[in-house]
This record gives C-alpha cells, structure tokens and sequence, in this order.
C-alpha cells in the first residue's frame, strides 16, 4: 500500500476496487492483514441527523467550501440496507452531482447490510483505506435513524448533528441522548420562519446539559444556497484543533470502534448460524455455546458476504 | 435412500452482494422505467445506486468507477442510444473500467440490438420485456462472468 501514499493523480479505478474489497473483508482477511504502519491519516467529519434534514445537501456545500484547504476530500454516504432482500437503493449522492466532476472530490456509497447501528459493516475498514490513498478529509453521512449518533461518535473526530425548523419536538425528545454526543448543532432551512426558534431551543437545552463544561456551537445553515457554509467551517476548525492536540485518544478511539465492529458482526453471525436445537438449552448453556462457537469462528475463514 | 425427501429450497436473492448502477443519459425525461427495474433490483438482492437524469456518459463512467459497480444498466427512451451507448462504453474504457459490463434497456428498435451488442453491451432489453426476466438476466450473465474470471 506504500506505492499508493500521496500518489500524484489518483487512481479512482484502484481505489474504487479497495473500498470493495474492504467492504466485503471476511473476519478472518481483517485479522490477518499485516498491522498498519503510522502514516497519513484523514480527518473524519461525521454528519448524522434524523432523515430529510438535509444532511446530503450539506455535505455538498461543506466539501465544496472545504476544498479552498484540502487537496483530497473523500465522501461516504450510508444507505440502509433491506433486511429481507439484503438490497438497497444508495441515493445520497444525486445530492451530491454538482461535485462528480471535481477530481479532488471522491463519494462512495455504502449500504449498511449487517450493520445495526446506522453505520455500515466493515466501515472502520473502509474508511482507513482512503488514508492509504492520502486524502486530507473524509465527510461520513449516517443512516440517520436509530443509534447512528452513539457509533459515529468514536469513528470520527468531529460529529455534526443536522435538525430542521420543525424539530422542536425532536430536541424535547432528545434531550437526554443525542444531544450529549455531538460537537456542533447545525440548523438547516435557516430561511425557514421556526429556524430562529429551534435554533434558540436547542441552545438553551444544550447549556443545560453542558452543566460547567464548554457549551457546544450552533450554526444556523441554508445548506441548498450555501448560506453560512464559513460558520459551520470555521466551527470545524476549531473542533479539530482541540483533536489534533490529542492523537492518542484519537488513535484509541478508532481501534475500540474497529474491535467493536468485528465482534458486532461476528456475534450477530455466530447466533445466526446456531442450530434450531441449540435454542432449547438453558440461558447459561446457550451463553457457553455462543462464546465456543467466537472461539471457533476466530481461527475460521470468513466469509465475505453472508 | 429410496425416497428422497422434498425440503423447501429457499434460494438467496439472486443479486445479493451485486452493485448497480442505474444510469439514465442523455435528454429525455421519463425515469419512471429507471426508478422501476432499479428496485426490482434492489428486491433482487442488489445495491443499486441511481443516478437521476439527464447525465453525460462521462459522468456515468465516473460514477460506474468511484463506485466500483459490477455493472451499469443505461436507460434510453430517447432514440439516441447508438451515440450515447458508445460514447458511455468509450468513457468506462477511458477510465480503466472496460471490464464492467454494460445493460442496456429502453425504447430500443429490434433492428439495433444487434449493433448495441457488436458496441460490446452485454445485453439489450426491451420495453416488452418481464421484470423478473430482465432481472433474472442480469443475475445469469454477472453469474458467468463471475464463473470465466474464476475459471
């Protein structure tokens, strides 16, 4: 992979086949891929936020503005997948089409398939290879639903959550969740008459929450018109910056996500292939079958899609 | 062993792991049959990703690559599909992607089926034709190719 650091035109072709096949890495391809060395590594922006808040649209704007600093930016778009056809349909990226032409600009879709956590299987993977392929940034769009707030959190280094005007009921319900794990709060459709309203709301609970510690930012944003895009990017910056003082937490943040990841899937496959039989035992029995059953699968082939 | 006893074979989606791209080029503006066949892909099993209207073959081919697709599915009601066939061949060439196989569905004139498979599509389907047999085609000819590159 070394040949393929800071390479001077990149190879899409290339790159487009190693996201595939770290897509499709079985448990065991994982493990035994050699460690990787320090070297480049790509910040991570994460964007989640409940459906039709406008979250594709606003990564657009953002890496557009964005590129006045980065030479490579990578988006990665998850869409959920069907859990009884194992199909999906990727649409974020017609949001995103005004930035296909721009060699710098690098989107991937990815359907989540196993993943239950509005993330995608094998995501920290697939992520680390575009620091192979020495991209300065990668922008990660969740699912949206469901616990995508609370996984996101220990892939990336800064983690947007996107509301609408309208959302004021979602802020009462959120209270006690989502809004402890962002960095910045953005408020898109500012042109919207409730925007001002949510935007006040979503403070007022977030210094509340925040208790003594530093209240986090809130960007209103009209992502379509690219309205206050700087705000958000200046809110960015000064998040990383408080990051990049602390690599090491950063590094140990993506190896327990990595380690959770390959242990989530494995597990969920482990119970998927027991035996109907092996559902009669008692609990403890049952346990003690399960983690025979990881100890097997550790020293198996994985398999690639299942 | 005399009596073989009947279990039900409850098959795997035939498009399970495959992803397509669902292209629509050129200038006419009915999507209806590209948003059709890209779910009855999709309940095939397969990650489909669409690429809404009216985009240049160039576009396609970049798209086909970022995304690594096992094939491309153009969608033509224009009448232009001669040009914008080759021109979209000629692009996944371009971009080192040759090697993703190209189906082709639409308005399309029994007489020029055969030029679009000399262009090097893979397969043509009319508008006539079954959606569970375009899909059923699509699932057999990636399962071929699938078969030539392990051989």
């Amino acid at each position: 992979m070394n040949a393929a650091l800071r390479p001077a035109a990149l190879d899409r072709r290339a790159l487009g086949r190693a996201l595939s096949r770290a897509a499709d890495a079985g448990l065991a391809d994982i493990l035994s891929a050699p460690p990787r060395e320090e070297r480049h590594v790509a910040r991570r922006i994460g964007v989640t936020g409940p459906p039709g808040a406008g979250k594709s649209t606003l990564i657009a704007a953002l890496a557009r503005f964005r590129l006045s600093r980065a030479s490579r930016v990578a988006i990665v778009a998850i869409d959920p997948t069907s859990p009884k056809t194992r199909g999906s349909i990727l649409g974020d990226r017609i949001r995103m089409d005004g930035l296909v032409d721009d060699p710098r600009v690098f989107i991937r879709s990815l359907a989540s398939r196993g993943a239950t956590d509005g993330l995608a299987d094998n995501l920290p993977e697939i992520l680390s290879v575009f620091d192979d392929y020495g991209f300065d940034e990668i922008i990660l769009e969740t699912v949206g639903v469901g616990q995508s707030e609370f996984a996101v959190r220990e892939l990336v280094d800064v983690e947007l959550l996107v509301l609408t005007p309208g959302a004021g009921d979602q802020i009462q319900a959120m209270k006690a969740g989502i809004l402890e794990t962002a960095d910045i709060y953005v408020v898109n459709k500012a042109d919207q008459p409730e925007a001002r309203r949510v935007e006040a709301e979503l403070k007022a609970t977030l210094t509340l929450t925040a208790g003594a510690g530093p209240v986090p930012p809130v960007v209103l944003v009209r992502a379509d018109a690219g309205e206050n895009i700087a705000a958000l990017d200046a809110a960015i910056e000064a998040a990383t910056m408080r990051i990049a003082g602390d690599p090491e937490s950063q590094r140990r943040r993506r190896a327990r996500q990595r380690i959770k990841g390959i242990f989530w899937r494995r597990l969920a496959q482990t119970i998927e292939d027991l035996p109907q039989a092996a559902f009669d035992q008692s609990l403890p029995e049952l346990y003690a079958t399960v983690l025979t059953d990881l100890k097997k699968a550790a020293t198996g082939r994985g398999r690639t899609i299942t | 062993m005399s009596d073989t006893i009947e279990t039900p074979v409850i098959s795997a989606p035939p498009l399970r792991g495959k992803r397509i791209l669902v292209a629509k080029p050129g200038l006419d503006g009915h999507d209806i049959g590209a948003k059709v066949i890209a779910l009855a892909l999709r309940d095939a099993g397969a990650e489909v990703i669409y690429t809404g209207l009216r985009k240049s073959p160039g576009f396609i081919a970049r798209v086909a690559v970022d995304e690594d697709v096992d094939a491309v599915g153009l969608s033509i009601l224009s009448g232009s599909h001669k040009e914008l066939v080759a021109d979209a061949i000629a692009a996944l060439a371009d971009q080192g992607a040759s090697n993703i196989p190209v189906f082709v569905g639409g308005t399309i004139p029994e007489e020029d089926v055969a030029m679009l498979l000399a262009l090097g599509v893979t397969a043509v389907f009319t508008a006539d034709m079954k959606l569970d047999d375009v899909v059923a085609a699509v699932a057999e000819r990636l399962a071929e190719r699938l078969a030539e590159r392990q051989a």
